[in-house]
């Protein structure tokens, strides 16, 4: 647009900033919101379990049985405690003070010294808690190898073995996979809400006509009003990167310059989706519910930031490619821990350079629309 | 002219036509949903007519209005200025929108609050000033860029009577300068105060002329004013709407207007029932509109 006036745009921006400045809604949310998310989702949530209790009901009661015991807790997973009254551990079970009861037989030891013979244990787990469970299943395997070579002193020769090592987050520590996918959420956040509200503000109370009322144009009234929110959303994702850089140890290998960009291209996709619900909605209430909706729950729970993708019912797999939030949790983690670059992430950045086009040209179109007498 | 602004299938404004001088007050009457905003927010540039055309300070809607936009000032009735914003964050947003320099800002808020007498600090949040002072302030606003015209959408609605009055000196001032001022409003009182005023009823233009004109034409005959001092007026009123020397009974709060032909007024006002009073009133601006707005949709 040729007579696009910079002046008129900033000193809608300059506005918008004293608004921000003065609301202490706004203030808090985009100050507070990076913070409580880092620390809750960095130190409160952990995904990794350590120290599960296990109760032990040992009716063997050998140096076999015992040793096995040990096994478990020295393994840094579980820890293991014995019930008062051994005939109560379902109860136990059932009041949630165990994830888990191990019965020994009272012939374990004998059975395991007989040769020939293969000596069993019993593992009673809490079906309810779907996650704890499947993570100790997974942990499993590894305490079975040890027992069998510690308790018959014998190194079974497998004839396949399985190594695993994990590349990129060698710890499988799961703040390396949670943080840099906050940055997801934050922007996924501010972006829609902050830019729905504003919007739907001036609409709402009635100074979006004194604005039109005067020579400025739309795309002037857009540019001022967003401009102060991609600041605060780089502003939210600079957080992010120090706290996943210097709190958490997170490695960045990546390129920056190609992060800021991403980033950009998400915000964008945010502040356009934004744009679009104030311009449809036009109350701030509305708009506040509309950006939770097709904001907040998307990039936290469809974005793969908690429940990965490839886990969800064959409809998600095709209904999350439409959202911005999914690839941009691809590209945030992809040039964090793996360094990937334009050519792995061509996939994910066109699907959001796409979904930037659509949203930009359908919030402008409907915007000018309104605008325009 | 020939102003129509169709919303769908609902026409606001109905082949609207007026001219207005140059330092006229010109003031739209009518009830709501009239289309006296509509015409307004038509003649700003903020809508654009659906047939018609029209001149305002000698410009039209041909580059969206806003060359037109640049020379008039509008204040809507929704909206003032900014609550969490102070006075002086107001007025240099407002000069920014208009692409004023900070020297004319300057000159200009320095001119416009000592016309409105500003007294409060320019620092002060604008969500502490009083209704009244808000409103001025607004005004100051709409004009920092000395515009030729001004329009006011019921600009003193919600005001104290006194700020009221305040505020309608502040129009005559502007218009002794030379501007124009374009202005709704329900207050009678203020109505009065308009050089010319437009009445819309349905849309349509339905009078136009001074007050004094508009008293003129729509009472051509005399108007009484009964008052039944807390008797029972009723057998009385239907005697009066029987009489064919009688052409109007319109109930005007406690009281009763009753418009009489020319011929039959002394025998109408010597007809009064002993406890009442009747006599002859001048119309106000009021039983104007009461007649030519209201009485028609009957």
């Amino acid at each position: 647009m040729i007579s696009f006036k910079f002046s008129r745009a900033r000193s809608i921006a300059l506005k918008e900033i004293r608004h921000i400045l003065r609301d202490p809604f706004t203030v808090a949310l985009a100050l507070g919101l990076p913070f409580i998310l880092v620390i809750f989702f960095g130190y409160a949530i952990d995904f990794d379990m350590k120290d599960i209790r296990l109760t032990c009901v040992d009716f063997d009661q050998s140096r076999a049985s015992r040793q096995l015991t040990e096994i478990f807790s020295e393994s840094g997973y579980f820890k293991i405690g014995f019930p008062e009254r051994p005939d109560l551990f379902l109860q136990e079970l059932d009041q949630e003070k165990t994830a888990g009861v191990l019965i020994v037989k009272p012939d374990f030891g004998k059975t395991l010294s007989s040769p020939g013979q293969t000596a069993k244990v019993q593992l009673l787990l809490d079906g309810a808690d779907n996650s704890k469970t499947s993570a100790i299943l997974s942990y499993l395997p590894g305490i079975q190898r040890a027992a069998a070579a510690r308790l018959t002193g014998l190194k079974r020769q497998e004839p396949v073995k399985l190594r695993t090592r994990f590349l990129f987050n060698p710890e499988l520590n799961s703040r390396w996979f949670v943080v840099p996918g906050l940055a997801t959420v934050l922007i996924g956040l501010i972006s829609i809400l902050l830019t729905a509200l504003t919007v739907a503000r001036e609409w709402e109370n009635g100074s979006m006509e004194l604005l039109l009322s005067t020579p400025v144009r739309p795309l002037e009234i857009i540019v001022g009003k967003i401009l102060p929110y991609v600041a605060l959303g780089l502003g939210g994702v600079l957080f992010v990167y120090l706290a996943a850089r210097i709190g958490f140890r997170v490695p960045f290998h990546g390129s920056h310059a190609l992060f800021i960009a991403a980033c950009l291209m998400f915000i964008m996709a945010g502040l356009s989706q934004g744009l679009l619900i104030s311009v449809v909605t036009r109350q701030q209430q509305l708009a506040m519910q509309l950006s939770m909706i097709s904001g907040l729950l998307p990039s936290l729970l469809l974005s793969g930031f908690i429940f990965p993708i490839e886990s969800m019912p064959v409809f998600f797999h095709y209904f999350t490619a439409i959202l911005p939030p999914r690839w941009f949790m691809v590209i945030a983690r992809g040039i964090f821990l793996k360094g990937a670059g334009i050519g792995e992430l061509i996939g994910p950045l066109a699907a959001l350079l796409v979904m930037d086009i659509v949203l930009m040209t359908a919030a402008t179109k409907r915007f000018k629309k309104d605008l325009e007498p | 002219m020939e102003l129509t602004v169709r919303f769908g299938d609902f026409t606001a404004v109905d082949r609207l036509s007026f001219a207005v001088e140059r330092g006229e007050i010109f003031g739209f009457l009518g009830a709501n949903g009239a289309g006296k905003t509509t015409a307004i927010r038509t003649l700003c540039g903020l809508l654009r007519p659906t047939h018609g055309s029209a001149r305002v300070a000698g410009l039209g809607y041909e580059d969206g209005g806003r060359a037109l936009k640049g020379r008039v000032g509008y204040m809507s009735q929704r909206f003032t200025l900014y609550d969490d914003l102070t006075v002086d964050e107001n007025m240099s947003f407002a000069a920014g929108l208009r692409k004023l320099s900070p020297e004319v800002l300057a000159r200009r808020t320095e001119e416009l609050f000592e016309f409105i007498g500003l007294t409060a600090p320019r620092n002060t949040l604008v969500r502490h000033l009083a209704g009244g002072i808000k409103q001025e302030l607004a005004l100051a606003a709409a004009i920092l860029h000395d515009p030729e015209i001004l329009f006011l959408d019921e600009p003193t609605s919600g005001v104290s009577p006194v700020a009221r009055i305040r505020f309608w000196k502040l129009i005559r001032n502007l218009t002794e300068k030379g501007k124009t001022v374009i202005v709704t409003t329900h207050y009678m009182d203020e109505a009065e105060q308009c050089g010319r005023i437009a009445l819309m009823r349905s849309g349509r233009l339905i009078a136009l002329d001074s007050p004094a004109e508009l008293k003129e034409r729509t009472f051509p005959e005399p108007l009484l004013e009964l008052d039944a001092q807390g008797r029972d007026p009723d057998d009385f009123l239907n005697t009066l709407r029987r009489n064919p020397g009688v052409i109007d009974v319109q109930p005007y709060g406690s009281r009763h207007h009753v418009t009489v032909r020319s011929s039959s007024e002394e025998a109408v006002l010597s007809s009064v029932p002993a406890g009442m009073s009747l006599r002859r009133i001048p119309p106000s601006l009021e039983d104007v509109f009461l007649r030519l707005v209201e009485g028609k949709d009957r």
